[in-house]
Formats: structure tokens, C-alpha cells, sequence
């Protein structure tokens, strides 16, 4: 084939043509460079992308739902789901498949060694903070050194999660290292949440490693724009972002809306957008109303709603009591009278979203579980005379928030199972909700309606050890049984799957057998959105999750 | 006049302290504490080490005498530093400044609309007396008492989400900003409010108006041959205003404080509801200056109202 001819004699006529191309393909290229590229179609599966193909660009997203803090220090205890929009983690869920594969957020790749015990993560170059600091090893060393290994005076609340790590250390400008002290299945799960977003190590050090009163700056796909308290919070599309393919919007505006009933009418009727969760009534409303909002349940929340009992009181120091309890009160009883409020599921011991969940079928069976009581209550009934209360307790100590679905609902339900299967005869003190945790700490109470029994991740593992082991940090109803300890401890560092869900279903057994708490059930989150809300994938996950919204696209 | 409400502002000073005093210490000696709520925003369940809870508590000034802490807190009231709420780290003369005119206006709204209501229902029911009209209008009136407040403002949001597919806005809009979209937030809760408001004021100016007809210079005003019109409204009405200006400078007071109830209903962030979070969240700062805040108000409305007194009925003077 022959080859286009190069070079040759300038006439007047050439050159102008050549001029008035190259002028015209530069105003094209400077007119498409100011211009957003449409969206490109292919999903990449290491990035979080929109599921759909083609997303749009452009629009604001109003999200609804409880946007206010009380400090800016995600790793304090602020509210991570506002925060977390500016900033990144190592790790995140895939939204583009469900939230079922965990795909490189800042970390661009990651090895674990062979005996499971050192993670090594290379991150990505060229990131920056939205102040205009490079992002590297030594932000993430000071992020999680500052929750590990934290300092005097300051109150970390994910500290207990990572307990396993030895040390955690920069190898180089872009890789980082954590050593632990025995290996954890789900070590890299842990950082996924969106409270596991990274901090500058400069905005750490010009803060005396206390960011509660500093919206420090984040490497995240949005940039904080303005704050009107208890009201909204506005963010801005980053326009450095690391990842030129997202955000697909130009910016959020996070409106403060505490009330479920008051999210679900703000998204049917077009104040807002897009809410994580609303209330029942108005998910009932969204799903007639088909042709504006769209609507379904975000199936396992890591929260639940339990009793706690005293372990260390009598007669509850006795697991044949609480195995009763456990057997002879209905779940189904106290899941129907709460069905006005909010979707309890039937759970045991851990989120129905879980892989090592009971499957609901034989969940449905099983003692204490089922819907038939008969025989739970006969057997019930024989553990309480062998443990020599066959004719009741009185005067038991009953502890409600003062709440209305906890004080009005759930306290009153579970009084009246107790008192009718097993003549427990209870008081109910109700208090305010702020006043609990006095109590929880001192162990002033012999039961008590709570929602504190939960999981900070997917894998119940990280939970069992707060909630359930010897002397962890959420343990309010102070179990302690040995034989747990031991096999929480092979849990939690077996890596093989298979074996870890037999151990797991023998660790259930055994909390089924004494029964620490009674666990009403983990419970269903109910978003909703209106039609042109696209990217979030909300039908597919297969875990609730109110994380990040920069994969979410508006089709306008 | 002067001298009486120099009088008047003097023994107010008293009152106002024993407030500030009385929230003060009852903040102290009721359980609760602040640092549980800070802590951690999960329900404040995160148990916290004896030092991190030190190091809170001085880092809030918590650690201080309740001496110091009071004398403090009034002296910064004084140079007008409101302080800063602790749980959310805002100052609270900006978060007043921010609801109260929310707040004011719905109900400034409410009780105008209870007058506007109100007084004609119960002169006309005073007027008829016995009659269908005032056996309907009482009727209403009853069934407007007795129905809560937060009532018909849930059926009013109700109505609008189910058959229009509307609701006020839920966020704040000023009336100097944006008068429409600021009308459709204070519109529904001035409603709620003022038609309970509206049946109270209907029964008061009822049993007024009935008392005042009765007596001699409304017989006389009458045998001067004057317009039925006139004798109602420039000779009893006004005469029988005084137990409807009282309830109205009360009421005002009340709203004022909010209506938590129906701020909660339309979703409506005005004062009522940062006192009850505050409250539920034990924020002391907070809630002592909310507190002394409808303290002043109080007072300062008990005050126009009995100034009031002496302009409606001329018999009154203040020396």
C-alpha cells in the first residue's frame, strides 16, 4: 500500500487550509476538553463504576437522611456516612456487582503473605488531598496508627476492631504494611466501611492528632462546599479527582432529615432525591407509586434489636434460665408488633446477609426459633424447674429507652411473653436513651431492650468479639463462658472458609445452648429513590450498606 | 408610666436569675451526662476508658467548680456569648438566630389566625346565645380543643403527600429570602396551631363578651339609641379584651418556646425541637440558654400585655 505523501511545496492556498484545519481542530479539542467526555460504557471491575451502561453527567443529588455531627472526627465517633463522601478508604465494596467483591480504592493492589499475617498494600500515585497535599504511605500509617495505637485523650472507637495488629508501618512513599499478631480472615473487610477513610497526616499533625473541630480535607470524589447546621451539607464535584471517570454529578447536598416518615415524603414528592432509609408507611406508599420513586429492602443491616440479660444477676446467672427465655418468648410476636415501625428479620446471632447465616428455611425449624412454641415452652418450662424457678421470677428489673418503638412497643411485648410462656413477672423502667449507657456500665439492670449487639462489617466475626467474648467492649449482658472464648479465638484466625462456617455453626449452637442475650433480630434497611436516581445499584446488594454516592448518576 | 415599667424591669432581673439558677442546677442534679451522648454517636454506647472521659470532660470545661461554671456562663450571657452547644460545636446565638424566626413567625401566624377566628366565632356565639348557630359554632369550638395540635398537622402533611404528592419544604427559607417557599413551611404549622389556638380564643371571648353585655354602659349605650354594631364592638368587645389579651400574651409565650409536637410533624427545625434534642442529648450549654431565653420572653411578653391593660381599658392606669 502506498504511503500518504509527507512534506511537499507550502502554497497560499495549502497553508490557509492547513491553517484553518489546525485552527479548527484546536477550538474542537479546547471545546471538548472544557466539555465533560460522555461517560465511557465499559465497567471496569477493579473501580467502582455505575452499573448502567452510558451514565450522564451533570446534576445535583439531594440525599436525605440524618446528615448532622456532633464533631468531624470520623475516627471519634462523627458520622461517618456525610464525612466519608469526601474522603477515601484503602478498600471499598464493588457497588457496580451488589457489593460482593471488595475492589482498590486507594490501595491500587495488595498481597497477603502465605501465613496470613502481614498485608502489604501498594497505593496509588498521584493522588492528592483536596488541599493540595500528595497523598502516601505516611497518611495511611498516621490514620490507622492514630485508631490502633491511639493517643492520650483521644477516644477511639474502631481501636478494638483492629486488636490483631502488631504494627503497622511504611515500606516506601507507596506501600504500607500491617503486621498482626495472629491472622483475621477479614482483615481487609475491615477496612471497607466508610468509617475507614483515610486522613492527611498533615491535617493530623496541624490538629494535635484531634480532627473534631477541623472538616479536615479528603482525597474523596466530592469537596466540601458549605455546612448550614442541622440542615444541609453541600459538596462539590472534585475536579482532581484521582479517578477521571467518576463522579458522574456535580456535586450532593446532604439534607439533615432525622424523621424516617419526613425522608419517605421528601422523596415522594421530589424534595429530595435519594434517602438510605425510610419509614415502613412510606416504603408502602413508594412501592404503589412505581411510575415516580423506586424502592426495596437493603437485606441485612449490621444493627439489631435485642434484650440484653444479666448475666451476672440471679437468677440469670444461670444459662437454664436464659435458655428459656430464649425458647418459650415468640420472635415471630415481637417482629409482628413491631412491624409498624421498622423490618426485623429472624436472625440467629448474626445478619441474615451474612454467608455464614442459618439458612432461613432451617433458621424457620430450629428451637426457639420457630413459629410453633409448643414444645419450646414445654421445654422451656423444665429448664426453669431445674433451675429452680419453676413457679417465676418476680420483680424482675425491665430497662427501656424512653424512646416510643423501645418503650411503648418492644418493652411491653416482650413483658407480656415473658409473663404469659414462663411467669416472669417484670417492671419496666423507662429512661432516656443518653441515660443508658450509665447503665450498661454498671450492669444496674437485669434486662434490658437495646440495640447495641451488631457487627461493624459483614463478617459476624469482628461483633462476636465485642458483643459476645469476654470482656468486649460491646459484652453489656457480661457473658462469659470459656469454651466461647476458645472458639471465638479459632473463628477468628482460621482462614479457611469452609472450616470457619462448620466453626461458626458450632459457635451458634453453643450461643443457642446459653444464651447470653435474647435477640429479637438484625434488621432491614428501606431506601428509596426517585426514577432518575441511577448508579446505585440498589437492587442488587446483597447487604445494606449507606456509603458513598460517587458512582450515582442522574437520568435527566 | 416610666417609673412603673423601670419598676417593672427591675424585679425582673430577680426572676431572670432565679431562672438561670434553677436550670442550672437542675441540669447538675439530674442523671445525665454529656460526654455519653458526645462519645460516640451510635446511641453513645461506646464505652469509654476513666481518662478519655477526664479528658472530655476538661476539654467541655466540665472539670470546673459548678461555682466557676455558673458565674462563667452568666458572665458570658452578659457580654452576650451565648457559648457554644456541646454537641454539635455551633454557637447557639447563631442556632437562635437561625430558628428563632421560624419560630416566631408561625407564632405570630397562629395567634393572628386565632383572632381572626376567634373573636367573630365568639362574639357571634355571645351575641346568639342558645341559638343553632351558637350551639354549631360551640360544637366546633370543643371538637377544635379537643383535638391535639400534632393531629391535624399530621393529617395535613398526610393529605398533602397522598393526594397532591406535596409537602412543605423541609428546609429553612426566611420570609426576607424567599416569601413564597417560606410561606409553604410556616403555612401548615401556623394552621395546626392556630385553629387550637383559634377554639380557645372563640371560648374566652364568648364568656367575655356575654359578661360584658350584661352590664350597665352596654344597657346605656343602647338607650342612647347607638347601632347594634357599634355597641358590640366598640363597647363590649373592647372591654371584654382583657382575659383575651392575657391568654393571647400566654399563648404567644408558648409558641414561642415552640410547639415540638408540630415543628416534628412538618419537619420544621425551629426551637421547640433543638430544646427536646437538647434535652435528649443532655447538651447543658444548650439547653440553659434556651432556657433563659424563654425566661426573657416570658417576662418581657407578661409585661407588654399588662401595659396593654391600660390602653384597652382606659380605667386602668399605672402609677
Amino acid at each position: 500500500m502506498d504511503q500518504p505523501r509527507l512534506g511537499g511545496k507550502v502554497n497560499r492556498r495549502r497553508f490557509l487550509k492547513t491553517a484553518a484545519g489546525t485552527t479548527a481542530g484546536a477550538a474542537l479539542t479546547a471545546w471538548s476538553l472544557k466539555r465533560p467526555a460522555p461517560a465511557r460504557a465499559a465497567v471496569r471491575s477493579d473501580r467502582a463504576r455505575a452499573a448502567e451502561p452510558n451514565p450522564k453527567r451533570g446534576g445535583v443529588l439531594k440525599w436525605a437522611g440524618p446528615a448532622e455531627v456532633a464533631h468531624f472526627d470520623v475516627h471519634q465517633g462523627a458520622f461517618r456516612f456525610v464525612l466519608g463522601q469526601m474522603h477515601n478508604n484503602l478498600v471499598r465494596f464493588n457497588p457496580a456487582d451488589g457489593l460482593k467483591t471488595i475492589i482498590p480504592d486507594l490501595a491500587e493492589s495488595w498481597k497477603v503473605s502465605s501465613d496470613g499475617n502481614t498485608y502489604t498494600f501498594k497505593l496509588r500515585d498521584g493522588v492528592k488531598f483536596h488541599d493540595g497535599t500528595p497523598f502516601s504511605s505516611a497518611d495511611v500509617v498516621a490514620t490507622f496508627s492514630r485508631i490502633i495505637f491511639p493517643p492520650a485523650g483521644m477516644a477511639s472507637i474502631y481501636k478494638d476492631q483492629f486488636a490483631a495488629v502488631d504494627k503497622v508501618e511504611a515500606i516506601d512513599r507507596l506501600h504500607v504494611r500491617f503486621v498482626l499478631k495472629e491472622p483475621r480472615p477479614y482483615f481487609l473487610e475491615l477496612f471497607t466501611p466508610s468509617s475507614m477513610i483515610i486522613y492527611s497526616k498533615k491535617a493530623l499533625d496541624e490538629n494535635n492528632q484531634d480532627l473534631r473541630k477541623v472538616i479536615a480535607p479528603g482525597t474523596g470524589a466530592f469537596m466540601f462546599k458549605e455546612r448550614k447546621v442541622a440542615e444541609k451539607w453541600v459538596m462539590v464535584r472534585n475536579p482532581n479527582y484521582w479517578d477521571p471517570e467518576i463522579p458522574y454529578l456535580d456535586g450532593i447536598e446532604l439534607l439533615h432529615i432525622p424523621a424516617w416518615t419526613d425522608r419517605g415524603t421528601a422523596v415522594l414528592t421530589g424534595q429530595a432525591d435519594y434517602s438510605p432509609n425510610v419509614s415502613l408507611e412510606t416504603h408502602q406508599e413508594g412501592l404503589k407509586r412505581k411510575d415516580i420513586v423506586g424502592t426495596v429492602r437493603y437485606p441485612g443491616e449490621f444493627n439489631s434489636y435485642q434484650v440484653h440479660i444479666n448475666n451476672e444477676r440471679k437468677p440469670f446467672n444461670d444459662p437454664r434460665v436464659r435458655r428459656a427465655i430464649n425458647l418459650a418468648v415468640s420472635r415471630q410476636n415481637l417482629i409482628k408488633a413491631f412491624g409498624t415501625q421498622e423490618p426485623i428479620m429472624l436472625t440467629r446471632w448474626m445478619t441474615h446477609a451474612s454467608e455464614f447465616a442459618t439458612p432461613m428455611k432451617e433458621l424457620e425449624g430450629l428451637p426457639g426459633y420457630r413459629a410453633d412454641k409448643t414444645a419450646d415452652i414445654a421445654e422451656a418450662k423444665k429448664l426453669m424447674a431445674a433451675a429452680g424457678v419453676a413457679d417465676g421470677i418476680k420483680n424482675v428489673d425491665f430497662v427501656s429507652a424512653s424512646v416510643a418503638p423501645h418503650a411503648e412497643i418492644l418493652a411491653p411485648a416482650f413483658q407480656e411473653e415473658l409473663r404469659r410462656t414462663l411467669g416472669i413477672e417484670t417492671k419496666i423502667r423507662v429512661m432516656e436513651r443518653a441515660l443508658l449507657i450509665e447503665e450498661l456500665k454498671k450492669g444496674t439492670f437485669d434486662l434490658m431492650v437495646q440495640t447495641e449487639y451488631r457487627s461493624p462489617i459483614l463478617d459476624p466475626g469482628p461483633g462476636w468479639e465485642m458483643c459476645l467474648k469476654t470482656g468486649g467492649s460491646l459484652n453489656f449482658s457480661r457473658y462469659s463462658n470459656p469454651e466461647f472464648d476458645r472458639l471465638l479465638k479459632q473463628i477468628n484466625s482460621e482462614t479457611n472458609k469452609g472450616k470457619r462456617k462448620q466453626l461458626f455453626a458450632q459457635g451458634m449452637a453453643l450461643l443457642d445452648q446459653t444464651a447470653p442475650l435474647y435477640l429479637i433480630g438484625f434488621t432491614d434497611h428501606l431506601p428509596m429513590w426517585r426514577n432518575i436516581v441511577k448508579g446505585h445499584n440498589s437492587e442488587a446488594r446483597v447487604f445494606s450498606e449507606l456509603g458513598r454516592v460517587d458512582t450515582v448518576w442522574l437520568d435527566r | 408610666m416610666r417609673k412603673y415599667l423601670a419598676q417593672r424591669l427591675l424585679i425582673a432581673i430577680p426572676t431572670i436569675l432565679g431562672v438561670t439558677l434553677l436550670i442550672f442546677i437542675a441540669m447538675r442534679v439530674l442523671p445525665g451526662d454529656p460526654l455519653s451522648a458526645i462519645s460516640g454517636e451510635g446511641g453513645g454506647t461506646y464505652v469509654l476508658s476513666q481518662e478519655q472521659l477526664r479528658a472530655a470532660r476538661a476539654s467541655l470545661g466540665l472539670d470546673r467548680p459548678y461555682v466557676v461554671q455558673y458565674l462563667d456562663w452568666v458572665r458570658d450571657v452578659l457580654r452576650g456569648d451565648l457559648g457554644k452547644s456541646f454537641w454539635r460545636g455551633e454557637p447557639i446565638r447563631e442556632l437562635i438566630l437561625r430558628r428563632a424566626p421560624i419560630t416566631g413567625q408561625i407564632a405570630l401566624m397562629a395567634v393572628i389566625l386565632s383572632w381572626v377566628i376567634g373573636l367573630p366565632v365568639g362574639v357571634i356565639g355571645a351575641l346568639w346565645r342558645n341559638s343553632w348557630t351558637d350551639y354549631v359554632f360551640r360544637l366546633v369550638v370543643t371538637l377544635f380543643m379537643a383535638i391535639p395540635s400534632f393531629w391535624v398537622a399530621l393529617m395535613i402533611v398526610l393529605s398533602l403527600v397522598l393526594t397532591l404528592t406535596w409537602r412543605p419544604p423541609l428546609t429553612i427559607a426566611y420570609l426576607w429570602d424567599d416569601p413564597l417557599r417560606n410561606l409553604q413551611i410556616t403555612a401548615g404549622p401556623a394552621l395546626a396551631l392556630g385553629v387550637a389556638l383559634a377554639a380557645m380564643m372563640a371560648r374566652i371571648t364568648r364568656s367575655s363578651v356575654l359578661e360584658v353585655l350584661g352590664e350597665d354602659y352596654v344597657r346605656t349605650a343602647r338607650a342612647k339609641g347607638l347601632r347594634e354594631r357599634i355597641v358590640v364592638w366598640r363597647h363590649a368587645l373592647v372591654n371584654a379584651m382583657l382575659p383575651i389579651l392575657t391568654v393571647t400574651g400566654t399563648a404567644l409565650g408558648a409558641l414561642l418556646g415552640g410547639s415540638v409536637a408540630v415543628e416534628r410533624a412538618f419537619g420544621v427545625p425551629g426551637l421547640g425541637l433543638a430544646l427536646v434534642f437538647a434535652v435528649a442529648e443532655r447538651d447543658w450549654m444548650l439547653i440553659q440558654n434556651l432556657v433563659l431565653l424563654y425566661g426573657v420572653v416570658f417576662v418581657l411578653i407578661n409585661l407588654v400585655v399588662d401595659v396593654s391593660y391600660g390602653w384597652v381599658d382606659p380605667r386602668i392606669r399605672y402609677q
